[in-house]
């Protein structure tokens, strides 16, 4: 029987590189139970605050949208709009070759991801550098992140350390410290010699127009201190009503991501650095995205929109603990990925509908989502879209037959009387979905009818 | 330009039209999001100091002490903002040499920073930076050892308390600890881009 | 509702159950037209295909009585699934009917009833599975509570013990190396608790438990807790 991809992907990892997500991802999801059980005494009361807080933003978000727009603007902000991934790309283009511009460090940002941000500038001749350590790591092997908030929660240290060896930062070396001051090293060379420092932001508070960028490196800062134009390029989503809102958000994001109370580094920016400060940008651009999030906003998937991109749901998926990152042959994997990627495909939502199905549903994703949204529920509305659509059902058995069966008493309870030839039954002969139980698993004894007819006994003795 | 702008709020507005009851803001306490250990703080400065350690950050009351332990990590050239001159004492700058402008052509050759916090919180152990309070945003990020000087009365209590104070400096950040990363096996290395040592000098004032 | 998993495989929990609510003065009746919840079609995204399994449901289950089912997850379809499933058809009111009556077994002995301790005794090492969808349920407490409530019976503790067992319906069949690898890792967390039986309060985490666990060689006794709670009774009635 043939098998998803997901399936064949997660099949074919090395037990190490399974090992590796399954702890890694255990092991935040653990610090993250504790620290917001420690600190709050419901934490479901939080979550709900902050999803009932998103979910008002994106019903409103024309309004905060505008709000924003206006407040920056009004800070010398320029701000653009993209409605799709090339016209991001463009912008950006735009704004670099403004200034002649040919060197480019820019902070993790998945949103970059999404749009393909540095192969399209790379074609245009812009060197181009990520500077979040485990992104700086993608980049010299020209791999992708499996994991939204840990990029190389896949790859262990000798890996890493052959890869820097390969591209010329010193000698074979796999100490985590050795690493980790080679990439220092290397990179604040970059960030002193670029001309524009990207970013993206977690939030754009509407009511300050102040964005928001949280991380832990330092990287951002020197994004923001070094060169003399910031870019940011911002996903639609990313809206909250006031800064109030924030120490909602802020005190949530960070738990749920890493266990920290707070990230590192938490930016506030609304503008580029005054007349006089010697250091920081000149000039600030801010794109907002669109790619596809107001075509989900008019959808009854909309909910997703408010994910906070903290990963907690990565974290403690089983799913995506077995399959890993990359499994879910998009930016954005595990069971946030599994709604949006096929979402934000628009055209080619086939191409990813079977990620959805890549689920138990168990709910756990829902239990430690910050802004409570309804995963499973998503995910189960997705496959009805999928079904609908024609997408392949890959190795998912068709249930028509069981639910005509289902619907009509006489003919179930005859399949329950021949049910006990399933029993005698070669193996290669079976059904479908009984051999694919089979391959792994034992089938207990056909017991069909036996409860029945007990109870039909039980009540002519009464 | 103005066509993407104007396509992307037609096309918010169209998604939102069918939209019959909408999610209303909800009203809470700012008090709600605030962590268990920080709901009674009687003394401010030795929360803050406390929440510091948690995050690997050091808190100094005396800049004798500072100096002393500045020279124990045999950081000797650092750069200090002018303003700050007067709260170190006249003795700090002893075996230590002292730059009152920073070189950015010498970023690597500072072993220290020391700049005015804006504030800071004690919830959080956070040091609040500004470009008001910090113009060279280089000199509390490059070297290696960032001391931010923190007059006691701008400790805030809490986060909210903090986001209500933000006020219109275009640049404020938010410094919770050494910079840091687990990206490598999940270890946690501190001193990555940013500083390896987050230090608090709380002074008068 | 018996569940079309012990109608097919699980008869002794179906005849538990049945004991079970008889002890506590239930009338208990089974409409012989009953079949299926409709979940395996609803998570499938067959959902033409659910609605004409859950209409048939309505129609046998008709009137005021509470449903009772010796599984959280088909519960959960009645009560939960089926709002989503319905949200747009005209019948919508009578399929919400059905949800607001219809119960896993031990949240309705604990909750419904408020029968909150059990009689007898169940010897030994008890590791609880709590299917995934009785999170959000009182299940999961209404289970503790009765099973704690037993003399002789120690609960253990096991790792990753909220990690889903990989059954998931269909997707133990469309995702089998993925299902296979999180029930191996459920069954190793288990076995290292040594219990002497595992208890569920649903039979389809048991059935792929138990199911992998015999393929790979590794004996485990696992029992529906509608089973714990007869077998109890049966003990406390020895004197009879």
């Amino acid at each position: 029987m043939k098998r998803e991809p997901i399936d064949q992907f997660a099949a074919k990892q090395s037990d190490e590189r399974r090992t590796s997500v399954r702890l890694g991802s255990n092991a935040c999801h653990e610090k993250r139970t504790q620290v917001l059980h420690e600190d709050y005494a419901d934490v479901d009361l939080l979550r709900k605050l902050a999803g009932q807080i998103k979910q008002h933003t994106l019903e409103h978000l024309d309004s905060y949208l505008e709000k924003a727009e206006e407040k920056l603007r009004a800070r010398g902000v320029k701000v653009h709009f993209a409605l799709d991934a090339e016209a991001a790309c463009q912008s950006v283009l735009d704004i670099l070759q403004a200034r002649g511009a040919k060197r480019l460090v820019k902070t993790k940002t998945m949103v970059s991801e999404e749009i393909e941000l540095l192969p399209f500038l790379e074609r245009h001749g812009v060197e181009c550098f990520e500077t979040d350590l485990g992104e700086f790591i993608v980049q010299l092997d020209a791999d992708r992140p499996s994991h939204i908030v840990k990029p190389i929660l896949h790859k262990n240290r000798r890996e890493i350390a052959r890869t820097f060896q390969q591209k010329g930062l010193g000698t074979y070396d796999d100490t985590p410290e050795v690493i980790t001051r080679r990439a220092r090293e290397f990179l604040r060379r970059k960030y002193l010699e670029a001309d524009v420092g990207l970013s993206g932001a977690n939030f754009v508070s509407a009511e300050s127009g102040r964005l928001v960028l949280v991380t832990n490196e330092g990287n951002s800062r020197f994004c923001l201190a070094a060169p003399r134009c910031h870019i940011a390029v911002v996903g639609i989503e990313k809206l909250v009503p006031d800064d109030r809102s924030l120490s909602v958000f802020l005190n949530l994001l960070a738990r749920s991501a890493t266990g920290q109370r707070l990230s590192v580094y938490t930016e506030f920016i609304c503008g580029a650095r005054s007349a006089d400060a010697p250091d920081g940008p000149e000039e600030m651009h801010v794109i907002f995205l669109d790619n596809g999030r107001t075509e989900v906003l008019g959808t009854e998937y909309r909910e997703i929109l408010r994910c906070l991109r903290c990963g907690a749901c990565l974290n403690v998926c089983p799913v995506y603990r077995q399959a890993s990152g990359h499994a879910y042959r998009s930016v954005y994997p595990g069971p946030v990925g599994a709604v949006l990627s096929p979402l934000l495909a628009g055209k080619r939502f086939l191409e990813l509908a079977d990620l959805p199905k890549a689920s138990t549903l168990c709910g756990a994703c829902a239990e430690v989502c910050p802004v409570d949204i309804p995963i499973p529920d998503l995910l189960v509305r997705l496959r009805n879209r999928g079904k609908q659509e024609g997408a392949p059902s890959g190795a998912t058995p068709s249930l028509g037959g069981f639910a005509k069966l289902a619907s009509m008493p006489i003919a179930w309870k005859a399949a329950l009387g021949m049910g006990k030839l399933v029993d005698h039954m070669p193996r290669a002969v079976q059904p479908g979905p009984l051999r694919a139980w089979q391959g792994e698993r034992d089938l207990p004894a056909w017991r069909g009818g036996a409860f029945r007819s007990w109870f039909r006994k039980r009540g002519k003795k009464a | 330009m103005t066509d993407a702008r104007d396509e992307i709020f037609a096309r918010i507005r169209a998604a939102l039209k069918p939209l019959e009851a909408r999610t209303t803001l909800p009203t809470f306490d700012a008090s709600v999001a605030i962590a268990r250990h920080a709901q009674a703080m009687p003394d401010l400065v030795a929360a803050f100091t406390q929440a510091l350690e948690a995050v690997h950050g050091r808190a100094f009351r005396d800049p004798t002490a500072l100096a002393a332990w500045l020279r124990t990590k045999e950081a000797t050239l650092g750069y200090v903002d002018p303003e700050v001159l007067a709260a170190l004492g006249p003795a700090f700058a002893t075996e230590l040499t002292l730059e009152t402008s920073f070189s950015r052509a010498r970023v690597d050759d500072y072993h220290f920073g020391i700049t005015r916090a804006a504030g800071a919180i004690a919830e959080s152990g956070t040091i609040i930076l500004d470009d008001r309070s910090t113009p060279v945003r280089l000199a509390a990020l490059a070297p290696w050892i960032h001391i931010a000087v923190v007059p006691r009365s701008r400790i805030h209590a809490c986060i909210p308390d903090a986001i209500s104070a933000l006020g219109d400096d275009a640049n404020i950040i938010w410094c919770t600890g050494p910079s840091k990363t687990a990206d490598v096996e999940g270890i946690l290395i501190e001193g990555v881009h940013g500083p390896g040592e987050q230090v608090a000098l709380i002074v008068d004032g | 509702m018996s569940t079309c998993l012990c109608d097919a495989f699980f008869d002794d929990v179906a005849r538990a159950t049945v004991e079970v609510l008889e002890h506590l003065g239930c009338t208990v009746e089974f409409p012989e037209r009953q079949t299926c919840c409709g979940q395996p079609a609803f998570n499938a995204g067959d959902w033409p295909a659910a609605r004409t399994v859950l209409r048939h449901a309505v129609d046998v289950f008709a009137g005021e009585a509470p449903v009772v089912i010796p599984s959280a997850s088909c519960a959960a379809m009645l009560s939960h699934g089926a709002q989503i499933l319905f949200e747009n058809e005209p019948d919508v009111v009578a399929i919400k009917q059905l949800g607001t009556r219809a119960w896993e077994l031990t949240d309705f002995i604990v909750r419904g009833l408020g029968v909150t301790s059990w009689p007898g005794r169940f010897t030994g090492r008890v590791a609880f599975h709590r299917s995934c969808h009785s999170r959000g349920s009182g299940t999961g407490d209404a289970v503790s509570t009765l099973l704690r409530s037993l003399s002789g019976l120690e609960f253990v503790d096991f790792d990753e013990a909220e990690q889903c067992c990989g059954f998931g319906g269909t997707f133990s069949v469309a995702f089998a190396s993925i299902s296979t690898a999180m029930g191996t890792l459920k069954l190793d967390n288990l076995l290292a608790a040594k219990p002497d039986v595992i208890v569920s309060a649903d039979m389809s985490c048991l059935l792929h438990l138990r199911g992998l666990a015999e393929r790979q060689g590794r004996p485990l006794r696992a029992l529906h807790v509608a089973q714990v709670l007869r077998d109890a009774l049966a003990s406390s009635e020895v004197g009879r």
